[in-house]
């Protein structure tokens, strides 16, 4: 308290505002919430075990951090670690270890957040860099943990249709042996490398651009990371962010919108041939819009800045997505704009009040 | 100076990776395991050895407008010398260096010890400079290397310590380029602490 004496001596008038790290953080976990149900309902226990696994590897390593640096232990009750270690246990497959989520949870907060200098002094997204992590250190087990929804339930009997990819067609030309479940943008991504087979790979782009399959993706009904797979929940979440007025409209309508003009424009085979909405619904586009790009302190602060910023991001995951290396290029995406937020923030600068423009 | 204050200098108290902040090219690269940390520092620490005794012995007739290419004339005949005998006797250890062997000539510790030391200084204590500095080359990639190969492999020097288990799902990055540069960032982090701890202390 003693500090916060030094902010008293200004002159009035004041506006007061209820907004705070801890409540903004607790409103984030909240809409946060619908898509663990979600998780649950699609794939099983195993996936709040790894959530829970992933929040309190987060919370503790906060803590553990925060006293071998002796500052003020209750920071690590504010909320922020706890959203980092849902995010980062959302951008896991369902299929994986308990003690991976555990690891990346450990790295996000030790090294992308705590060796920066805490929270509002890391440079990059810390769910997003544990990820990263993940991925560069397992790479067997980051791409190919997916399990087929709902298969907790039904045992071993797998309803392809459910799994909102062709399987039944990939079954029948032998391409696949067993079904752990490959998600929709695996499976497009496959499409582009049949160069020889025009007709196969439109058949097969056909499907996952079919109607019956944007429904699935919508709820949920695909393989996918544990907490992006249901657009429908996860929209839940956002409309309670910005009904609390959390959320800033510009990066998520910017990014949405990149990425459904991108995936239009080169999202299918050819040029003008994708389906912007497949793009938009499909993998981690909508967690990754709505909760990620929108990190307060790893993105641009300038109303210009943030639409920049949400272009580029889009563009890069269309990119990543069309000819890059991975099937999903949103983390990615958001991790290289996040390295040109003080660029874009320094070149987006609003003048003073009374400044003249140069060269103007 | 004594010789004992020149050749314990390089190990600790201006360790060349530590302390200078030099030679990180290799530092980075070529730590993916204990072995070619050995293979590399005992490489770097023969030419420097050899070139601070030839620098130091013509440094006299050596003019100073091109004392640099004269030093960079030596350097390479040393690493020359050690890239073919390592190509004949140590062919493993050779092609999984690779570039790094050639990119001797280049390493700014060689060059920095050349014009920083032996330039000034007579034949003896040039090379027994040479030797400490190479030595805490060494030591610095074998750290290094240390960490890596532990977390990348799980393994030391070869031997596996981890077990199976373990190196069925290492931590894979350690090895890759980030988690070089990521562990580079906390050894040189936890050096700058013992150093600020130290001159608290002194005071």
């Amino acid at each position: 308290m003693a500090e916060n004496r030094v902010f008293d001596i200004a002159v009035s008038p004041h506006v007061g505002s209820s907004q705070n790290t801890r409540r903004i953080m607790w409103d984030v976990v909240i809409a946060l919430t619908p898509a663990l149900i979600a998780a649950f309902w699609f794939f099983g226990p195993r996936a709040i075990m790894l959530v829970a696994a992933s929040v309190g590897a987060a919370v503790l390593t906060e803590w553990l951090c925060l006293k071998f640096m002796k500052r003020p232990v209750n920071f690590a009750f504010d909320g922020s670690a706890v959203v980092t270690g849902l995010l980062l246990a959302y951008n896991v497959p369902a299929g994986v270890p308990w003690w991976l989520p555990v690891v990346g949870s450990a790295f996000a907060i030790a090294v992308a957040k705590q060796a920066f200098g805490g929270l509002g002094h890391n440079i990059v997204n810390p769910a997003l860099l544990g990820r990263a992590f993940l991925v560069a250190s397992f790479p067997v087990l980051m791409t190919a943990g997916w399990i087929a929804p709902m298969q907790w339930k039904d045992g071993e009997r797998i309803d392809v249709q459910a799994c909102g990819v062709p399987t039944a067609h990939l079954m029948e030309s032998g391409e696949l042996d067993a079904l752990s479940g490959a998600t929709p943008l695996n499976a497009l991504k496959q499409t582009f490398s049949w160069e020889g087979e025009p007709e196969r790979s439109e058949e097969v782009r056909a499907m996952l651009f079919s109607k019956e399959s944007i429904k699935n993706l919508f709820m949920g009904r695909i393989g996918g990371c544990i907490g992006e797979t249901s657009v429908i929940m996860l929209f839940l979440g956002a409309i309670y962010l910005i009904l609390r007025g959390v959320l800033e409209l510009r990066l998520p309508l910017s990014y949405l919108g990149s990425v459904a003009l991108f995936g239009w424009l080169f999202g299918g085979q050819g040029w003008f041939d994708g389906n912007p909405l497949f793009h938009l619904l499909a993998g981690g586009v909508i967690l990754g819009g709505f909760f990620m790009v929108t990190d307060m302190v790893t993105t641009p602060v300038t109303k210009k800045g943030r639409i920049i910023f949400g272009i580029g991001a889009g563009l890069l995951t269309m990119v990543i997505r069309r000819w890059g290396g991975y099937p999903e290029g949103c983390s990615y995406s958001i991790l290289l704009m996040n390295l040109g937020t003080p660029l874009i923030d320094r070149y987006t600068k609003p003048l003073s009040f009374g400044e003249v423009k140069k060269n103007g | 100076m004594s010789l004992a204050q020149d050749f314990s200098r390089g190990i600790m108290k201006e360790n060349p990776v530590f302390k200078q902040a030099l030679g990180m090219c290799p530092f980075l690269a070529v730590t993916t395991s204990v072995e070619n940390a050995l293979g590399m520092g005992a490489a770097a620490t023969f030419v420097l050895v050899f070139s601070n005794f030839l620098v130091s012995l013509f440094r006299k007739v050596i003019p100073a407008k091109v004392r640099i290419p004269s030093y960079i004339v030596i350097i390479a005949t040393f690493v020359t010398l050690v890239d073919l005998l390592m190509n004949a006797y140590l062919p493993a250890l050779h092609s999984s260096l690779g570039i790094f062997i050639p990119l001797i000539v280049v390493n700014c510790i060689i060059l920095g010890r050349a014009e920083g030391f032996a330039n000034k200084n007579k034949v003896l204590p040039s090379i027994v400079d040479g030797i400490g500095m190479g030595l805490g080359f060494t030591l610095a990639m074998v750290i290094m290397a240390t960490f890596r190969e532990l977390l990348g492999n799980g393994s030391w020097l070869g031997f596996n310590l981890l077990g199976e288990a373990y190196q069925n799902q290492p931590l894979l990055i350690a090895i890759l380029a980030p988690g070089a540069f990521i562990l580079m960032a906390f050894i040189l982090g936890f050096f700058n602490i013992m150093e600020k701890r130290k001159r608290g202390g002194a005071k």
